[in-house]
């Protein structure tokens, strides 16, 4: 009997009764929400025996007002019966800054990198991820910024001057995600507090 | 320097052996973010031990603008510009697989008619062709062939000339959008069309007569940069990458979307996974797009309205808004509030030049996406990048990024 999505998805229901929280099917795509303690489980279930041998992507979606809080979602690609699927894992409590997912690395190396991703964005930390650092934004960055709460034009912006100009004399702070050029005056331009004659780092 | 102080740091003993026992004489080098053969700002980490790569690590993240936050905060059709901008050697495959993807959370699939499908394929395989052209233009160019980049430009100026007059932009042309394409088709678009088509299988020749039994091309291609078939699916390679190592696999034969399943066309596949391989794959797809461009133009495209005529997503005519109401409105609301897809998420993979593209959007209901997410195959296929250079020589490295055809406006997004 040839597999399909929806017998996966039957298939992992009947093998993890206990892993599979809630299972859906919209516009025909099947999606598997599971424990993150059993993802691994699953996982190298999927790919040993039901041929689920590329993982196309691992991203991640911020429910801001929703406990858990995160959304973790891979999407699979049986090469061999041509079916795609995709897994969902709910993590993120109510105070939970970091919440945490286990790898699947080992299972499919090409997650390093996705999930370096996710962490990078989301702050969502992989255990046992052979490399967890952050890969889009600047290694010394802070902060997640696909995270809702997290503004579209960054942090450190000054306060809006309703009418006009930043008044020459206020000093906005390190502002640097909106420092375009050195020396304009437009609006909305935060002027850093870095030197622009000296080099970064080497300021006393 | 004092000749003692000479000797102790060139002469190489055993005593300078680490405890794993690899040698300390490697070097740290950094194929920075600018540098004329990285294809955009990728920065590369090399150890190198004398000309072979031990190790290397990709550093991304340079051109990394926010595309995925910036699209939270626009409406679906509004974030459509964006995604023209991620692989901005390809901008209509980009926009293909966003409208394709926001279709399917609308429900409208249905209402796509033959008219768009067919052009969409049209302007999808000329994109793949001109993707292409800029690809083996430029990584000729890497290698030392220099004349080749001009060749391929003069031909891709012929299709940028379609896009610009369809759409009045030659790249970032936005022209597939959910519902349809954003205006109709020109008078002068089906010359313009067979120009290229007739030229292109000549010109292709040429290259072919330039690069593919040149004995240069060879050494520096043949066998270099393997990616063996297991560590190409492992690591989430696609497209050519995929297909030189000799998986046969393509999206648009195996998922087929927009009606590419109505059409003939072969899927060129490699054998040893080699740089020399990934360009063959390269040049023949090439070759299989002029056929799709060729069979669409022979089937005529059909007439019928260029977008779906439910107006709540496709604004109506413009000259229908002196006279209706209900087109007012709608004209309105489509451009201040936008059309709000139902709650729930899809997932469209396409074939683009690159490999596999995918959107992921989500829905919350409301008229911006509440998420969208782009799987960018550059992303994959760079991550394969160190398997495949690890051992080889410095001078492989570049000829290996060629290979792999990276965006980086889509690897950082």
């Amino acid at each position: 009997m040839a597999i399909t999505a929806v017998s996966t998805v039957a298939t992992i229901r009947e093998k993890f009764s206990q892993a599979v929280v809630e299972t859906n099917d919209f516009r025909g795509e099947q999606t598997i929400v599971l424990q993150p303690a059993s993802l691994v489980a699953v996982c190298t279930y999927l790919k040993k025996n039901l041929h689920y041998t590329y993982l196309s992507d691992i991203t991640a979606v911020d429910w801001l007002e929703r406990i858990p809080r995160y959304d973790v979602v891979y999407h699979l690609l049986s090469m061999r019966d041509q079916n795609e699927l995709r897994l969902k894992v709910r993590v993120g409590g109510k105070n939970e800054d970091h919440p945490s997912v286990p790898t699947v690395t080992e299972v499919w190396p090409t997650a390093n990198w996705f999930e370096r991703e996710v962490y990078d964005l989301f702050g969502i930390i992989f255990t046992g991820h052979p490399d967890l650092r952050r890969i889009l934004m600047p290694m010394d960055w802070t902060t997640h910024p696909l995270r809702k709460d997290y503004p579209l034009s960054g942090f450190d912006l000054p306060e809006p001057h309703w009418g006009g100009q930043i008044p020459y004399d206020v000093d906005p702070g390190v502002g640097s995600q909106t420092l375009r050029t050195p020396f304009s005056r437009e609006l909305n331009e935060s002027r850093s507090r870095f030197s622009h004659t000296q080099e970064p780092g080497t300021e006393k | 320097m004092q000749i003692k102080d000479m000797k102790t740091q060139y002469t190489l003993d055993s005593g300078q052996a680490l405890e794993d026992g690899q040698r300390s004489d490697t070097m740290t080098i950094n194929m920075g973010p600018q540098h004329p053969s990285t294809h955009g700002v990728l920065r590369l980490i090399l150890t190198i031990e004398g000309e072979t790569v031990v190790k290397a690590v990709p550093d991304i993240g340079f051109l990394h603008t926010g595309i995925e936050k910036t699209a939270e905060g626009k409406t679906y059709h509004q974030a459509l510009v964006l995604t023209d901008r991620m692989d901005y050697l390809a901008p209509l495959c980009n926009n293909l697989g966003y409208s394709l993807a926001v279709e399917k959370l609308l429900g409208i699939e249905d209402e796509i008619n033959d008219k768009i499908r067919y052009t969409r394929v049209l302007l999808a395989e000329l994109q793949r062709i001109a993707s292409h052209l800029v690809w083996l233009g430029t990584s000729a160019l890497d290698l030392g062939a220099q004349s080749v980049f001009l060749y391929c430009f003069r031909e891709r100026e012929m299709i940028l000339d379609v896009f610009e007059d369809l759409s009045g932009v030659r790249m970032m042309t936005s022209y597939i959008c959910p519902g349809g394409l954003q205006a109709e088709l020109t008078s002068t678009f089906e010359k313009k069309v067979r120009a290229f088509t007739s030229i292109f299988p000549d010109r292709l020749r040429e290259y072919h007569d330039l690069l593919t039994n040149n004995q240069l091309w060879i050494e520096r291609t043949r066998g270099v940069a393997v990616l063996k078939p297991e560590d190409a699916i492992a690591y989430g390679a696609s497209g050519p990458v995929l297909r030189g190592s000799g998986i046969v696999w393509d999206t648009r034969k195996a998922f087929p979307y927009s009606g590419y399943d109505q059409f003939d066309f072969d899927i060129p596949v490699g054998s040893n996974g080699d740089v020399y391989d990934r360009y063959l794959v390269r040049m023949l797809e090439m070759e299989q797009s002029l056929r799709i461009v060729n069979q669409v133009m022979e089937r005529g495209i059909p007439a019928g309205p260029f977008r779906v005529q439910n107006t709540k997503i496709a604004p109506p005519p413009k000259w229908q808004i002196t006279g209706s109401m209900e087109a007012l409105i709608h004209h309105f609301k489509l451009y201040t509030e936008g059309y709000r897809p139902p709650k729930g998420e899809a997932f469209v993979r396409t074939e683009s030049p690159k490999g596999e593209l995918g959107f992921y959007i989500v829905s919350d209901g409301t008229a911006k996406p509440y998420r969208m997410h782009v799987r960018a195959p550059s992303f994959a296929n760079l991550e394969a990048l160190p398997t495949m250079i690890e051992g080889c020589l410095l001078s492989d490295v570049v000829a290996a990024i060629g290979s792999i055809d990276i965006v980086l406006g889509e690897v950082d997004r």
